[in-house]
């Protein structure tokens, strides 16, 4: 932060010394880089001087030696240094005569041998850094497919696809830390063969039941050292999932949450930013120039609707916000009652998950994925109901998505956990055989397979439009929009059943991997083939903080859902024989030396969290007292900068009128300063 | 490196490094670039002037917006018709190269943004650049009313002093606080 203001100095210094070279573009001769003495003498300047020296000598004092700072001492003030005589030519704003001229008047030889190899070497090493930076980016995937879509539907859309791609490297990191935790160590100490039919591949029933997809797998083998068993590698693989899934997702959201704080309102450059820099001069292809001009477009036209809907809505009157208050307060009404029904239907729908005997297969199947398909059901359908509702509530169309996400995400999580408590409530009373972990791991399984399922709707739809263009889907469907809330929903939803699951079902990660793999293609066809892109667009870095936060959310609903398991006894898998996920760790203590079990056990104690807590503490106090001191820091920052625009316009204000009372001849010449101190 | 007659004499190559920001490698490849776009007749002049057309058609040119404007910043022509000499050449692809500073190319920048050339970004200066920058398909580009909006926009951040332009300081002024101007104002042959 405070290099970054102190650079703004520095610019304001800058900006100031080139008003007058505008001047000195118009004339034909004259060059100077002129300063102006107020700047100067202002400490902020002072104190950044040396950065600005370094940067705008080294290279003028290597070639020119001692070069004569005599060749134009104009109407400088005292003590003002001369610019002109540090610069070298190439700095100059000027044609290649131009530049020719002022050499001649500076009477400097050509640069030798060693100075023109050192200078290309230099440029060559800068090269080379930015082609490994390209090398770099070039390795993740799928950065050819997010630009096109970038440039078709704007940001908002391939953040989507940004954090889609983000859920399949953690779902790869989860699967290799499985690997590595569970199923190697289980594979290897142990070996069965068994086989059944295919309908157990839907129900994960039968010989998935006993394959290493569940849980019931996971009993305890040959390797039954005291500290390196299978349980507790199990105990520990699941552990490092989390924390590390922890560590990652709070990482993303609080580095977009920095992003978006530091893009604020403070900061009111975004216009002029997204006109004067907003061309990539690097752009060759035409297809890629047409990119550019929709996404430039986009982005202007998503600004300009944000504005007027901030303008409108200071244009309210008392009246109309006391009926905009009392709509929202109906509004929310009939969502919550929304959401009440869609439980009531999940809690029925997982009742009859208790009467699956005496059908058919085929009746059993539907039986058998009667909750899931309830729960996605609703999932489908409430969304968009909540999308309808906000837009009456007359919230800009940021806030807009927010609201619609945040009552969605509940909805989803929500159901999710709802039936999960049915499915224990219902297993408590299960047979030792029927092993209870694989019961809710399958349930699980079955609703992660239905999610990767109800992902090629959206297929479906686009064949039925195109193969029977009148019939009555079609004309419903209409042109589709991407709709990113609900998109992003369904990418939470999948990796929150996947961390809750992961206990029960091992290699769910993995189906989740292959889930999202086929989601981003599906994805990506039926964006860039089925929908057109939306009229107005959403801001971006808002909203994908708001993507992670989900993920956060549904990361801690998971571990909620966990603190229970340590207090459940289990008939199958690691834990078997009366072993809890305490006394397997007890058991690796105890057999340590006596020294090292001392120390755990005082780590473990009291008498250290008293400490552990002191310490906190004060590491805490001391940030939250640094965080302050900054943040005023900042302010006084602000200040200052403030001050120098207002001093740079009392400046330009003052030149104008004396260029209009005396249009002298000296046009092009800077103001010297003790005239202006006038 | 391409045949004798396109080669650069050895003091001309130096000078040409010390004026511009082009590294001797750069100036051979721009050299033979610019000679192989002469027609065949003048191969090997140096001093001959490349009608804007001829330069448009290169790619690293052509779907940019603002080429006209380029050309027409950098050509020495009297009267400006946007053709380039090699020098005038030269100049354009230093203030684009890599090394050149951020005071250089928010220089041109500026030159090449102000379309009627009287130093200062007007109104209708600020609405060519957006109708530049947006496209020029009719269904999609923004209706006055838009416009007349996001230029008042423009002058109310960019406009220190309140005359109604933005003047060169004021843009260097914006320009300087953008982190990715001096990556994207660059063409690379």
């Amino acid at each position: 932060m405070l290099i970054v203001v102190s650079q703004d100095v520095v610019k304001v210094l800058f900006v100031f010394s080139a008003d007058e070279s505008i001047q000195s573009t118009l004339s034909s001769d004259s060059y100077e880089y002129y300063q102006t003495e107020i700047f100067d003498l202002l400490p902020s300047v002072q104190a950044s001087r040396p950065e600005q020296d370094r940067h705008g000598a080294l290279d003028a004092n290597e070639v020119y030696g001692g070069a004569p700072g005599s060749a134009e001492d104009s109407g400088h003030g005292v003590g003002t240094r001369d610019k002109t005589s540090l610069q070298p030519l190439r700095n100059l704003a000027l044609c290649m005569q131009g530049k020719r001229g002022a050499r001649r008047k500076m009477q400097i030889s050509n640069i030798g041998f060693w100075e023109s190899w050192r200078r290309s070497q230099a440029n060559n090493r800068r090269r080379v850094w930015v082609q490994m930076g390209e090398v770099a980016t070039g390795l993740l995937p799928w950065r050819h497919t997010l630009h096109k879509i970038q440039g078709k539907f704007g940001v908002g859309v391939k953040a989507y696809f940004i954090f889609l791609r983000y859920l399949i490297y953690l779902n790869l990191l989860h699967c290799l830390l499985i690997g590595g935790f569970i199923i190697g160590p289980t594979l290897y100490y142990s070996n069965r063969t068994e086989n059944d039919s295919v309908l157990d591949t839907l129900l994960g029933s039968g010989f998935l039941d006993r394959s290493p997809v569940f849980f019931g797998f996971y009993e305890p083998g040959s390797l039954n050292l005291p500290c390196l068993n299978t349980p507790l590698l199990y105990r520990a693989g699941i552990l490092t999932i989390f924390f590390l899934s922890l560590i990652m997702v709070v990482r993303r959201t609080i580095v977009g949450y920095k992003h978006t704080w530091l893009l604020g309102k403070r900061y009111s450059m975004n216009v002029s930013f997204k006109i004067f820099c907003g061309w990539d001069f690097n752009i060759q292809d035409p297809s890629a120039a047409a990119l550019k001009h929709s996404f430039i477009r986009n982005d202007l036209k998503l600004f300009l609707e944000e504005q007027s809907f901030s303008l409108r809505k200071a244009q309210r009157t008392l009246g109309q916000k006391v009926l905009l208050y009392l709509l929202r307060f109906i509004l929310n009404i009939i969502v919550i009652s929304l959401l009440g029904g869609a439980f009531c239907l999940i809690y029925l729908s997982s009742k009859y998950l208790e009467t699956t005997d005496g059908h058919g297969w085929l009746a059993k199947l539907v039986l058998q994925y009667l909750p899931p398909i309830t729960i996605t059901f609703v999932n489908l359908v409430l969304p968009h109901i909540f999308r309808k509702i906000s837009s009456f509530e007359d919230y800009s169309l940021t806030v807009q998505v927010n609201t619609t996400l945040v009552r969605s995400i509940f909805l989803k999580l929500a159901s999710l956990g709802i039936f999960l408590v049915f499915v224990f409530k219902s297993n408590t009373n299960v047979s030792k055989s029927n092993c209870r972990e694989n019961q809710f791991g399958r349930e699980m399984y079955k609703l992660c397979i239905f999610n990767f399922l109800a992902t090629f709707t959206a297929l479906n739809k686009k064949i039925t439009s195109e193969k029977y263009p009148t019939s009555l889907l079609a004309r419903l469907s209409g042109k589709q929009r991407f709709l990113i809330p609900f998109n992003v929903l369904d990418l939470v939803y999948i990796q929150t059943v996947s961390w809750v699951g992961v206990y029960y079902c091992p290699l769910l990660p993995l189906i989740g991997i292959i889930t999202l793999v086929f989601t981003f293609y599906i994805k990506k066809f039926s964006v860039l083939r089925c929908c057109v892109a939306e009229q107005r667009m959403f801001r971006a870095s808002s909203s994908s903080v708001l993507f992670y936060f989900m993920l956060l959310l549904s990361l801690f609903m998971a571990a909620a859902i966990y603190s229970s398991v340590p207090f459940c006894r289990t008939f199958c898998g690691p834990f078997l024989n009366e072993k809890t996920v305490f006394n397997v760790t007890e058991d690796c203590v105890s057999s340590l030396p006596s020294s090292v079990q001392n120390t755990l056990r005082y780590l473990a104690s009291e008498a250290f969290a008293l400490p552990l807590i002191l310490a906190e503490i004060i590491i805490l106090t001391s940030y939250v007292s640094r965080g302050r001191a900054n943040q005023k820091a900042i302010e006084r920052l602000k200040d200052i900068n403030s001050d120098k625009r207002f001093l740079v316009k009392e400046h330009a204000t003052l030149l104008r009128s004396r260029k209009n009372v005396t249009r002298s001849p000296s046009e092009g010449r800077p103001v010297s300063v003790d005239r202006l101190q006038l | 490196m391409g045949s004798t007659s396109s080669q650069l004499d050895k003091d001309a190559l130096s000078e040409y490094q010390e004026l511009t920001f082009l590294t001797k490698q750069e100036i051979i490849l721009a050299h033979e670039r610019f000679s192989a776009m002469l027609p065949q007749e003048y191969k090997g002049a140096t001093n001959i002037r490349l009608p804007m057309e001829k330069i448009l058609e290169m790619p690293e040119l052509k779907s940019n917006p603002f080429n006209k404007r380029i050309c027409h910043v950098f050509s020495t022509s009297q009267p400006n018709d946007g053709s380039l000499t090699f020098e005038d050449f030269l100049d354009l692809l230093s203030a684009f190269s890599e090394a050149a500073t951020m005071e250089i190319k928010s220089h041109y920048a500026f030159r090449i943004f102000d379309s009627d050339n009287d130093g200062t970004l007007g109104r209708e200066d600020l609405e060519k650049m957006v109708t530049l920058l947006t496209g020029d398909s009719k269904d999609t580009s923004l209706n006055g009313e838009e416009m007349g909006q996001l230029i008042n926009n423009i002058l109310e951040e960019s406009d220190i002093d309140k005359d109604g332009t933005v003047n060169l300081s004021e843009f260097q002024h914006v320009i300087s606080r953008s982190p990715d101007f001096v990556s994207s104002f660059k063409i690379v042959l």
